[in-house]
């Protein structure tokens, strides 16, 4: 884990572009896929602006900041943007979509998860998300996971009677 | 003026009932107990507490979330001194001096210090606030759509001519925040705009979604990348209430400070920001000894402090009086009342006086409630600071899942709050700051809908927003900041108040 996260650091990872060259074609994305959204859209009607002028115009401008962007960043030296944190955001995001997907079940295609609710989502998003971090002990984060879950349980269910499930397949909700 | 203690007495009738109290009370306790926790700002510390509020009915849901935000506020101070790492811009300005003072073992006094020096500014804020309330709302009653229109643009000018960095990718970041609001379904005709199919995109882009996604996860990414080094004071606190000396030694720093945050919180786009940095630039050219700033000097505590929480104050009447969020943080205020089904503008004080002057009321009280449970708790807070962030963003992460499933009971949003995560780290990677997209999503809307009702009213003609002279005088000076903003001179005195933190 540590080997890996040295070797990243020294990684030139805006791929040679540098930061400022980098947000220019990021803008010019945006702006285009603004365009490309929003393409079906009328831009005026009979009676005033159409749906599609505001979208349209915004697009068109970010588009040319993008560029202006670019011509003014040609002469840079391609500054980097520093390590990405890559390992460090998996985890996180894996803990978040954990929690989305058992909190009240989730279905795609063949894929069926049965609602679980925070008894068990909430351990999930705390154990997977708490890994991201370097100094992360399995042990001390399954145990903070349980109170953590026990406090949130009784203050988001019994004390702010909100109607998030808590476990249906124990409790019936 | 005799109106203002008139409509003020009327507040406090409704904030001095023991419930509004005690949710005032239990607003400053949780929004100092997040935001005391490092790397969460008071943009965050609201959007993960605001589904705690939904339960409860419109006025003591204000007062609570107010209660929340004043406690993000002194929390993320309370931080800065102690840890040296500042929740959020205005602390940034606490942090250098605050910091230095609590390593010669003088936390205690720099706490106290901001403690008194807010209280005080809240107190005139809230008189300030009362006493601009009604003239204001008069105002905001001449507005038409054009007008409104043309104040929202000066508002986002603003907005850019205060954001840190490169003026450019603060226009960029304002328009796509814009662009982020036309998502959903158009409010007119009902037709879906950009939501490529997708079922989470045909309501549009819920705004505690976005901040928690930018502000919370986000943040969350660049601390597990970057681990800032928390230096959490070892030595004693020492004594927390200031002598009478020292008191008076500091009083003109607050005065003067309270002055220019109350000031420059009125304005739209987040003037509030500057505050902090306007008192510790003024405290210093006035100091005796301005080689003591950046040493510990009280002063640079106490004047900055105070700016901080005047500012962070009077930036509720751009936003009770004409409905227009000058911040990120007024914005979540703005979901927060719209959840509640009040509109927020100059119709609030007519149509729910009791609201509008019992929020102001509240204000005071939770200054003052601010005092009480801070100094006490003082120790309390040191502990939260030692708990190491191995332990902490777990628990972030887990408390922003459970408010974003109960903003509509809904898994998506969850998602939707993931991925915006992951936009906010890179934008902060590529140097975008992600302030003024919070404020370009939030004002988009109702700049289209001002948009468009002007130009039926004026029968498709652009020219509309020239002729009507109020909104000419707005876009002059819109442009007109953003000329000096541009100029040269003006560029390298921008980046030096900020650089002087």
């Amino acid at each position: 884990m540590q080997a890996t996260s040295t070797n990243t650091e020294t990684e030139p990872s805006a791929g040679g572009l540098g930061r400022e060259r980098l947000a220019g074609i990021v803008l010019v994305g945006l702006g285009g896929l603004g365009l490309w959204a929003g393409s079906d859209l009328p831009f005026m009607t009979s009676d005033g602006v159409g749906s599609g002028l505001m979208p349209r115009l915004l697009s068109v401008v970010i588009l040319g900041l993008g560029i202006l962007q670019l011509v003014l960043s040609r002469k840079d030296p391609g500054q980097s943007t520093g390590r990405w944190a890559i390992r460090e955001t998996i985890p996180v995001i894996l803990g978040v979509v954990l929690f989305a997907v058992t909190v009240r079940g989730y279905h795609l295609g063949p894929v069926t998860i049965p609602g679980l609710g925070l008894s068990i989502a909430c351990p999930l998003a705390v154990v997977a998300s708490g890994l991201a971090a370097r100094d992360a002990r399995l042990g001390e984060l399954l145990i903070f996971a349980a109170v953590l879950t026990a406090f949130c349980i009784g203050l988001f269910r019994y004390a702010l009677g909100l109607s998030v499930p808590v476990a249906p397949w124990l409790l019936g909700y | 003026m005799l109106d203002v203690f008139i409509n003020l007495g009327l507040g406090m009738t409704v904030a001095f009932t023991l419930q509004n109290i005690a949710l005032c009370f239990l607003g400053c306790l949780i929004g100092t107990l997040v935001g005391v926790l490092p790397g969460v700002g008071p943009v965050a510390t609201i959007a993960i507490l605001l589904p705690v509020t939904l339960s409860l009915d419109p006025t003591g849901s204000l007062i609570m979330l107010a209660g929340i935000y004043y406690g993000a506020q002194y929390g993320g101070s309370t931080t800065a001194i102690l840890v040296n790492i500042p929740g959020e811009a205005t602390a940034v300005v606490t942090a250098i001096d605050g910091h230095k003072m609590a390593q010669k073992g003088q936390a205690g006094l720099a706490l106290g210090l901001a403690a008194i020096g807010s209280f005080f500014a809240g107190t005139v804020a809230t008189i300030v606030i009362a006493a601009l309330g009604v003239p204001m709302t008069r105002l905001g009653l001449l507005f038409g759509p054009t007008e409104y229109f043309s104040l929202m643009i000066m508002g986002l000018v603003f907005a850019v001519v205060l954001a840190h960095g490169s003026l450019l990718k603060a226009v960029s970041m304002i328009l796509v925040g814009v662009l982020l609001s036309c998502v959903g379904a158009d409010m007119e005709t009902g037709r879906e705009r950009m939501t490529f199919g997708l079922e989470m995109l045909q309501d549009g882009i819920e705004f505690v979604v976005l901040a928690m996604g930018i502000f919370g996860f986000g943040e969350i990414f660049k601390n597990l990348a970057d681990p800032e080094a928390r230096d959490v004071v070892r030595s004693r606190i020492g004594r927390l209430w200031p002598t009478l000396k020292e008191l008076k030694d500091n009083f003109p720093a607050i005065l003067r400070g309270t002055f220019l945050g109350s000031v420059l919180g009125v304005l739209p786009g987040n003037g509030a920001i500057l505050g902090p940095f306007a008192s510790y630039a003024v405290e210093k050219r006035l100091a005796k000894r301005p080689e003591d700033f950046g040493h510990g000097a009280p002063a640079a505590v106490a004047g900055p402090e105070s700016a901080n929480n005047a500012g962070a104050q009077t930036s509720f009447i751009p936003l009770l009086t004409l409905g227009l969020p000058p911040n990120a943080v007024m914005a979540l205020m703005v979901g927060a009342m719209m959840i509640q089904g009040i509109v927020p503008g100059p119709q609030v004080i007519e149509r729910n006086p009791e609201l509008f002057w019992g929020l102001i009321a509240s204000m005071w009280i939770g200054n003052l409630m601010l005092v009480i449970i801070n100094l006490p708790l003082i120790g309390l807070w040191v502990k939260l600071l030692r708990v190491p962030y191995r332990l902490l963003f777990p628990a972030i992460v887990c408390f922003c899942c459970i408010g974003l499933y109960s903003i509509a009971n809904d898994a998506a949003q969850v998602m939707m709050a993931a991925l915006f995560g992951i936009i906010g780290y890179a934008l902060y990677k590529l140097e975008f700051e992600p302030a003024p997209l919070a404020l370009g999503f939030v004002l988009g809307r109702l700049l289209e809908e001002k948009l468009r009702q002007s130009l039926i009213i004026s029968g498709g003609s652009p020219l509309t927003f020239l002729q009507s002279p109020l909104s000419a005088i707005l876009l002059a000076v819109a442009v007109m900041a953003l000329v000096i903003a541009i100029s040269p001179s003006m560029r390298r005195n921008r980046d030096e108040v900020f650089k002087e933190a």
